[in-house]
């Protein structure tokens, strides 16, 4: 603790807060490009300068600990007229493709551009033509927007220990590129989207595919079916200007409805039945010893990909389960198309997800085509959906709520916070230990699986066994918890957890690659706050009690981990090394 | 080698200089070497084998006389102390022979006279 | 020996002509007197005296003349040779002007031999630290003898081994900084090559006084020799106990080991050279924290360059007063420079602080090439800036470089004369930083780069005056708000030239002259019809056909279709071309 000025403001600050923190307490803001909440500072852009009274020198607010007695002045006409040039100097390195550039609108750098009300070009363009890549269908990379702030670097390296960005030479001529120059697909990259989601401007993008869906769309002959992800009715209103974590859930089934969507379906749903299925393939394996612990869920795509990449050695612990994203699309191609008597190969399957991986999932293995068709067709994040509803003209804000369709939008408290952090894991829990105990859970909340701490770990009781459970998220946060359980598995040791949930971004789905910019943990709280909201005003909050569930299991699929749900609802995982070429 | 100690600095002499002695220096750092001080370096042990003179020839650094390499320092009694410059292989024969042998100093290759 | 043998030795920097006019008369002299057999003449190639006309020294009395004139000859050969008295008018103080504490074995001892140093108070200070003086004490002769870091910032050595002292961490790091590289400069090089030693030695004092355990010397890749050397010294001196554990017998241990880097001259600023050691992309990084609080893998670390070493153990042998009473009053003891560029002498020099940059380019450095005008020194490598002629006799320190735009810098020295061009020499260091900027913050990066398009258009004829005010707000935002040393420095030679020679810059854009005619696009060729024998080769040669005429009426130059490849200037064997 301590005192100091920030002009002439006495502010007060906790050891180790820099000064533009501590600014920031006192309703200053110190315009930077690089520094991101998520982030440690890089001190890159060079904005964030500010003065100490008395001496000639500017300091980088961004990573300066601010220090007791300090006088700092923020805003005096040769700080701006610095922050000025370096502004000019930085679009002078940045095509001037605003109007058609993705982030319009919504770019840092063009907001900054124009609060300091820059209205020519002082300095001569210096845009270097960088080839884009495109590789990935998921994430597209367009090194000539880059301001070169690092953020997707720190993130892709510090946060999700991927590696696969990184920047290449030096100089005017450094860029933002996969490590070793080589293209993105063949990069270690697991398509989380998080640098797209930390980019200041349009230099990294989720591959947009809402053309295609329009062409569904209008397309006569095509059933289109579309399924929101948990996390996105809880951050789609940031596009329209509701605060995060407001839950949307009824406005986004209208909306889709005028979309032109035939049927409208929820992946909470299929995260019921991705419940059934694990939570039963849990009670196999600790219950009934038949398979090795501890099981490790495997809804997210990023993580699936990472895991495949990087620890090929686990994959004996991950649920064969497919995700909701797929499980949806497989019921849609067989039980929906068999209950409607649609033909399955003119049914259109889209998902609205926060997810850029999602993309990638669709396509990732043949168990991706179990219903005899490419099962998910195409893949929207959150920010493309944004961008459809307001093209269609929808006022969103006061569209009139709408419910799902029948059979497979109904779903559980459990399923809706599949969305955030251990939320797979609390909604396994109350199935698992239906399973086990067949008994009717009292209090159904699982508190110490909430919440943003990177690693969680806690047991449970279930009649009378000790469950060990720990929840990740933030793929760089994987690593202590499976070098845990590897070294337990080298030293013979009791292993030391039984169920692991990882989610490969920072609060699970909420704070997702696709969601809306400008994510922090103040927002992510608030997305959070919203799905469990939804689940405790929910009738139903476990799977197993989801009435839809009940049905489709008698109807179509039997029992969980049957040999229909086998084929169906499960998949494989193979080791894909990196650096294929 | 054997290790030192604390003692071993307790009863040393302040310098212990060998000025006395004669002996020849040639300045063997890059900016030398790349002036062709090695092959001087060479040329002045050959012919002193040849002539068997008893002179050592020692290596050094760079004295700072850049302009001058390579650098040749001659110190034998009864001779001025001339650090001379810019030699060839034909000058380091002339040190040897005339220098050297005969006590005669070199015209025009003389950058420096060292104190004695 | 009854008579020793005399010998003049005879030199005159300028004028070849005369001095051989003048041996001719010494010969003469002595050959009148008989003395021909007893003393011998001998043309001098150099005396290290400067811009004193003929210079005579006489053997083995050591007696030296200055400004001798043929008519003083024979006064010599009766007064000084025959018998032995002085003549005072000609006599020279032969003050060195150099002073040498860091280069004190540098071209003396044997640098592959660790009993060449020991011979030469080699380690005593060592010795004398570990069995007489604390940690504390070693700080308090630091402190008294006002070193301050000589790779450029000029930092008070003493505050930065205190901050790391201070920390209380267990681990803690020497890095000895041989990163260098300016263009030109050769200091360090010099040092670890002839007396590495040296070097080693201040790094083992600087262990013991903070209390690291281990150090490294980060010396560039492109030094083999020099890596060598210090590779050698290391083992031998780790083989008498000077490295590893219990140091000379006591309880202090320190090892050292050495670390290459692989060109980039940013790693020459501490941060990214941490990082590089680390196996980073060598990239700074914000300071504070400061590496002596927060350095190396996080552990307090002290990192001091090679000059600053080198000047340890000296310090501590001969206390702190001794060094104190060197130099100026902010700035004490010597200084090495590598004076290069448009000087007789290009050589390895150092100086006591305060010493005056004409004393340096003309008493030690011999005075300018062919006699030409200088017109500026140059002093910092790309960070640092020019001195223009009329403010050469600023004595040297710290404060005073800066004020007049300059910085000390690592110690390149760059005599310029009027065949320089200011922009141009602007545009070569910036270039320079340009190319060695590691990219990492925007205004370094992109403008830097900004600023070189300027300047290149400038020296193109297509500036104009704006280009000036663009060039200094550029500036102003590089030096405010770029992350590290590097860029906060590197428009120093711009800023530094605006400021001493601004007109040069509006020459180039108004008149679109280059006086100098180094910019070559600014140069115009003309035909000089007097000299012109019409052989019509320039003709011929001219890649563009801006050449009109034929042999008849001779030849002209159409400027407008002219591209100042300089293909005419090159070819015409009358020097019928003009520049």
């Amino acid at each position: 603790m301590g005192k100091a000025y920030i002009n002439k403001i006495e502010v007060d600050f906790n050891d180790g807060d820099t000064i533009l923190e501590t600014a920031s307490s006192v309703q200053i803001k110190i315009p930077t490009l690089c520094k991101h909440p998520d982030l440690s500072p890089t001190g890159g852009c060079g904005i964030c300068v500010v003065k100490i009274e008395g001496t000639n020198k500017m300091l980088r607010a961004c990573c300066t600990k601010i220090e007791d007695g300090m006088k700092i002045i923020t805003h005096d006409p040769e700080i701006v007229e610095i922050r000025r040039t370096v502004i000019e100097l930085i679009l002078s390195d940045h095509p001037n493709d605003c109007l058609i550039c993705g982030r319009n609108n919504n770019c840092e750098l063009q907001t900054i551009v124009a609060d300091f009300g820059i209205r020519e070009e002082s300095f001569e363009k210096i845009v270097k033509e960088i080839p884009q890549d495109k590789s990935t269908g998921t994430i597209k990379l367009e090194p000539s927007k880059c301001i070169k702030c690092g953020r997707c670097i720190e993130v892709c390296q510090d946060i999700q220990n991927v590696w696969a960005l990184s920047f290449l030479e030096r100089g005017i001529n450094t860029r933002m590129a996969p490590a070793g120059d080589i293209q993105l697909k063949d990069s270690p990259c697991v398509r989380c989207g998080q640098c797209s989601a930390h980019c200041p401007t349009g230099a990294i993008f989720e591959h947009d595919h809402t053309r295609e869906v329009w062409a569904e769309l209008q397309n006569p002959d095509m059933h289109c079916i579309v399924q929101i992800a948990p996390s996105v009715r809880v951050a789609v209103g940031e596009g329209f200007g509701y605060a995060p974590g407001e839950n949307l859930t009824n406005k986004l089934y209208a909306a889709l409805r005028r979309l032109g969507f035939n049927t409208v379906f929820d992946t909470n749903f299929s995260a019921d039945v991705t419940i059934m299925e694990e939570a039963s393939e849990f009670v196999e394996r600790f219950v009934h010893k038949k398979g090795v612990l501890p099981l490790i869920t495997t809804c997210c795509p990023a993580w699936v990909d990472f895991m495949e990449k990087f620890h090929t050695d686990i994959i004996p612990h991950f649920s064969s389960a497919k995700s909701p994203q797929e499980i949806m699309g497989t019921l849609c191609k067989t039980y929906y198309a068999e209950k409607k008597g649609i033909d399955p190969s003119k049914i259109r399957v889209i998902s609205i997800m926060p997810c850029t991986a999602k993309k990638y999932e669709i396509s990732r293995s043949n168990e991706m085509f179990a219903s005899g068709y490419q099962s998910t067709d195409f893949v929207l994040t959150t920010r493309e959906l944004i961008r459809m509803i307001k093209q269609a003209g929808i006022d969103f804000n006061f569209i009139e709520g709408e419910e799902p369709d029948n059979l497979m939008g109904d779903y559980s408290g459990a399923g809706t916070i599949f969305g955030v952090t251990g939320g797979v894991m609390e909604a396994a829990l109350r199935t698992a230990h239906h399973f086990i105990t067949g008994n009717k859970l009292e209090k159904v909340e699982f508190e110490n699986v909430r919440g943003l701490d990177g690693v969680k770990e806690t047991s449970v009781e279930i009649s009378g066994n000790i469950l060990k459970i720990v929840v990740a998220h933030g793929l760089g946060n994987v690593e202590y918890v499976l070098n845990k359980v590897k070294e337990a598995k080298d030293k013979g040791k009791e292993i030391p957890y039984h169920f692991i949930e990882v989610m490969a971004c920072s609060g699970g789905c909420i704070g997702g690659g696709g969601q809306p910019y400008g994510v922090t943990d103040e927002i992510r709280k608030a997305r959070a706050k919203g799905l469990y909201s939804d689940d405790k005003n929910s009738e139903v909050r476990c799977s197993h009690e989801n009435p839809f569930i009940k049905q489709l299991y008698k109807e179509f699929l039997g029992e969980p981990l049957s040999e229909k749900a086998h084929h169906l609802l499960h998949t494989k995982y193979v080791p894909r090394p990196e650096y294929k070429k | 080698m054997s290790k030192l100690t604390l003692d071993s600095f307790k009863n040393k002499s302040k310098k212990a200089k060998k000025n006395n002695t004669n002996f020849i220096k040639v300045g063997l750092s890059t900016c030398g070497i790349a002036a062709g001080a090695d092959t001087v370096f060479n040329v002045l042990k050959e012919e002193l084998k040849k002539k068997e003179i008893n002179v050592p020839v020692l290596r050094c650094g760079c004295a700072g006389m850049c302009y001058a390499e390579p650098l040749v320092e001659v110190k034998i009694e009864g001779m001025p102390w001339i650090i001379y410059g810019k030699v060839n292989e034909d000058v380091a024969l002339k040190i040897i022979r005339k220098h050297v042998a005969r006590k005669q100093v070199i015209n025009d290759y003389i950058f420096s006279i060292k104190d004695e | 020996m009854q008579n020793q043998k005399k010998i003049i030795l005879v030199k005159d920097t300028n004028m070849d002509k005369e001095t051989s006019s003048m041996i001719d008369k010494f010969l003469f002299g002595l050959r009148e007197r008989g003395l021909s057999e007893d003393v011998k003449v001998i043309r001098a190639a150099d005396l290290n005296i400067y811009n004193k006309g003929v210079v005579v020294k006489i053997w083995p009395e050591n007696i030296t003349y200055a400004n001798v004139k043929k008519d003083d000859i024979d006064l010599i050969i009766h007064r000084t040779v025959e018998n032995g008295k002085n003549i005072d008018e000609l006599l020279v103080s032969e003050t060195n002007k150099q002073l040498r504490i860091v280069l004190r074995n540098c071209g003396i001892i044997d640098p592959e031999k660790i009993d060449d140093y020991l011979d030469n108070e080699g380690y005593c200070a060592l010795a004398k630290v570990l069995s007489e003086y604390s940690p504390d004490e070693v700080i308090e002769q630091m402190k008294i003898s006002g070193l301050r870091g000589r790779g450029g910032g000029g930092f008070p050595t003493w505050m930065k081994w205190n901050f790391a002292k201070a920390q209380k961490e267990e681990t803690k790091y020497i890095i000895c900084n041989a990163d260098e590289g300016d263009p030109g400069a050769y200091m360090d090089r010099s040092v670890l090559e002839g007396d590495p030693h040296s070097v080693i030695e201040g790094m083992i004092i600087a262990g013991y006084t903070v209390g690291a355990q281990k150090g490294y010397l980060y010396i560039r890749a492109e030094y083999p020799l020099a890596i060598k050397r210090i590779t050698l010294a290391i083992n031998q001196a780790r083989e008498k106990g000077l490295l590893g554990d219990n140091i000379l017998g006591t309880d202090f241990s320190f090892d050292l080991d050495v670390r290459l880097g692989a060109g980039a001259f940013v790693c020459g600023e501490e941060t990214a050279l941490i990082a590089s050691i680390e196996g980073k992309r060598g990239c700074p990084s914000p300071r504070p924290p400061y590496p002596s609080v927060n350095g190396l893998w996080g552990k307090p670390t002290i990192i001091n360059n090679v000059e600053t070493l080198a000047n340890i153990a000296p310090i501590l042998h001969n206390g702190g007063d001794w060094f104190a009473s060197i130099g100026t009053e902010k700035s004490k003891g010597t200084k090495v420079f590598a004076l290069t560029g448009k000087v007789n002498n290009s050589s390895l020099i150092e100086v006591p602080m305060g010493t005056t940059l004409r004393d340096i380019v003309y008493n030690i450095g011999g005075g300018v090439l062919n006699n030409k005008k200088i017109k500026a020194v140059q002093t910092g490598g790309p960070s640092g800036g020019v001195i223009p002629e009329n403010l050469l006799d600023t004595s040297i320190d710290y404060e005073n470089l800066q004020r007049l735009g300059s910085i000390m810098g690592s110690g390149g020295m760059i005599v310029m004369d009027e065949d320089d061009c200011m922009v141009d020499i602007a545009k070569f260091y910036l270039q320079f930083c340009v190319d060695e900027s590691c990219g990492k913050c925007a205004p370094c990066r992109i403008g830097g780069k900004q600023m070189l398009n300027i300047l290149s258009n400038i020296s193109e004829g297509k500036g104009d005056l704006e280009d000036i005010s663009s060039l200094k707000r550029i500036s102003q935002a590089l030096q405010k708000a770029s992350l590290c040393g590097l860029g906060q420095t590197a428009p120093n030679p711009v800023v530094s030239t605006l400021k001493h020679f601004e007109e040069e810059y509006i020459e180039h854009i108004n008149e679109k002259i280059c006086r100098a005619k180094k910019c070559s696009l600014l140069s115009i060729y003309e035909i000089i019809e007097e000299k012109c024998k019409r052989c019509s080769l320039c003709q011929r040669s001219c890649p563009v056909e801006a050449i009109n005429g034929n042999r008849e009426v001779g030849f002209t130059i159409d400027q407008e279709k002219c591209i100042k490849c300089g293909k005419c200037f090159e070819v015409c064997k009358f020097e019928a071309v003009s520049l």
